[in-house]
């Protein structure tokens, strides 16, 4: 399995409220890799804009590895911040994703995590609330 | 004492929230008019207050939560549940991760259930990688101790789950799962044949409430000695299709078989939103069927309508008629179950509000059941760490 050149590096930016943007497009490829300095690797997705075929690298969260399937030739509708890395991709932080009528929120509108770190929360789902049918 | 502790809790919450990353805290307001899920429908209101907290050290992460719960009508069986734990996710490459946590959790009942309350520890190992960009495969291992006040319900399990799925181009989604599953009760239940008594002794049985209209009566456990430990095999499969954006359905189903042992208790009991020691998923044989339909509708509310059919026989278990009498037959409920769920996120809270309707037709009549539940929430997520 190839590992690209970009697992291992750190990207530094923010969530910028001001360079947010709206897009829907079709995954084309699932990875994981470092995001930030000294945090958990995040799960980013590679997506195809519907209309004008652009590539966008989406920033999902550390977590959503293992709570959520994401797969190849799936729509996505992700809201999110839009910044550029030095080699011109185009990279988004997602706020939120719609897929298969969930809406999965991400960070606050201000672009602050929402995602609540525990990544124990996968296993403890089901457990403290609701019943046990 | 009491003070002191309430002190040091406090103070312990405090620094935790001063330290963390984020914090949640939750309200929910649940509503049934059958909260011990049997023939006789209590009504009840149970109204639970939670907080999350998590700190980020690299790849490891630290959390904490707590969740007090209050039963309006039964205040003998309000509790407080607290756990804490330690997890960590390393990527193995760009396509498969391993995940780790080891938790631990205390439960602590008021008064009469009081028996119920316990310390458990858990241990939890996850893999999970893309075979190709359009199938995963998951495992997991998970180990966990816990340890009642009564220690008739004391155990140590151990689970390991198997799964393998695959998106196809027409947007559906497949998947097999096979579960395993180990419980083993460190009491002996080498203990004479019990009768109905009208006061418990030792509580070593369940309490079965007024099962004849005079008061509260109580099994003492009948089992003689046997086999310690109860092994389940599960295998499921599902079936998801994705319509756009804005609209899934999905259709599931699992079978379990008992594969050796039995519930050693005299009688299985769930209880609406309370855990309930003699009930798990060992404790029974049998089949669901779920369907459930996800919709994403105006305003952009996520609203989720279910159907899920369900036929368990509980080995080891007897059932009785309303006078207590054995039937000489295994217990056998088949269950009708309806939910609709409807939510909301806003940017700082998120609201929702869920309806159940349960039909529970079972050859112990009183286990004969149906019950309404309600619940309303709200969640509250206040980030204290940085924006990455």
């Amino acid at each position: 399995m190839a590992v690209s050149s970009s697992f291992g590096q750190n990207v530094q930016h923010f969530y910028n409220v001001d360079k947010e943007i709206q897009l829907e497009g079709t995954i084309q490829k699932i990875i994981m890799e470092p995001r930030y300095k000294d945090t958990a690797p995040f799960l980013v997705v590679i997506l195809e804009e519907k209309n004008t075929k652009k590539i966008y690298h989406v920033e999902i969260s550390p977590v959503w590895f293992f709570d959520h399937d994401f797969y190849q030739g799936e729509n996505l509708a992700v809201t999110g911040s839009l910044y550029t890395s030095g080699e011109s991709s185009l990279n988004i932080i997602a706020r939120e994703v719609q897929s298969r009528g969930e809406i999965l929120i991400l960070r606050d509108k201000h672009g602050f995590p929402n995602w609540q770190g525990g990544k124990g929360q996968m296993q403890r789902k089901g457990k403290r609330k609701g019943k046990r049918y | 004492m009491k003070k002191l502790a309430a002190i040091i809790a406090l103070a312990l919450l405090g620094s935790s929230i001063l330290l963390a990353d984020s914090l949640t805290l939750s309200f929910t307001q649940n509503m049934t008019d059958n909260l011990f899920q049997n023939r006789f429908s209590e009504n009840d209101q149970l109204s639970s207050l939670s907080f999350y907290v998590d700190k980020n050290l690299s790849q490891w992460s630290l959390y904490a939560e707590g969740s007090y719960s209050y039963l309006y009508q039964n205040p003998s069986l309000t509790y407080y549940i607290q756990d804490a734990g330690i997890d960590y996710l390393y990527p193995l490459n760009e396509k498969s991760a391993i995940y780790f946590s080891l938790a631990g959790r205390g439960a602590l009942y008021r008064s009469d259930y009081s028996d119920f309350n316990y310390l458990s520890a858990n241990f939890f190992a996850a893999f999970k990688s893309y075979f190709s960009p359009t199938s995963i495969f998951k495992s997991n291992y998970s180990l966990e101790y816990k340890n009642y006040k009564d220690s008739l319900f004391d155990f140590i399990s151990h689970s390991v789950m198997l799964s393998f799925d695959k998106y196809l181009q027409t947007k559906t989604t497949l998947k097999a799962e096979l579960d395993w599953g180990y419980k083993h009760f460190f009491h002996p239940y080498i203990i004479e044949k019990g009768m109905f008594m009208q006061e418990p002794q030792a509580f070593m049985g369940r309490e079965r409430r007024d099962p004849s209209g005079q008061g509260p009566h109580y099994f003492q456990t009948v089992t003689e000695t046997q086999g310690q430990g109860i092994q389940v095999l599960s295998l499921a499969g599902l079936i998801a299709q994705g319509l756009g954006n804005k609209l899934g359905l999905r259709l599931s189903g699992m079978k379990q078989w008992v594969l050796s042992g039995q519930n050693p208790f005299t009688f299985i009991e769930e209880f609406y939103a309370v855990e309930n020691p003699s009930y798990d998923r060992f404790s029974w044989d049998g089949y669901n069927v779920e369907t459930q339909l996800t919709l994403l509708v105006p305003w952009n509310v996520q609203l989720k309508i279910g159907y899920t059919i369900s036929n368990k026989e509980f080995p080891g278990i007897e059932s009785f008629d309303l006078e207590g009498n054995p039937l000489g037959i295994m217990r056998k409920d088949n269950r009708n179950q309806i939910e609709v769920r409807a939510g909301k996120n806003f940017p700082r809270f998120s609201v929702f509000l869920s309806y159940f309707f349960i039909n529970n037709s079972s050859n112990d009549l009183y286990f004969d059941w149906n019950g309404h539940f309600l619940s309303l929430g709200i969640e509250w997520n206040l980030p204290l760490g940085g924006k990455k």
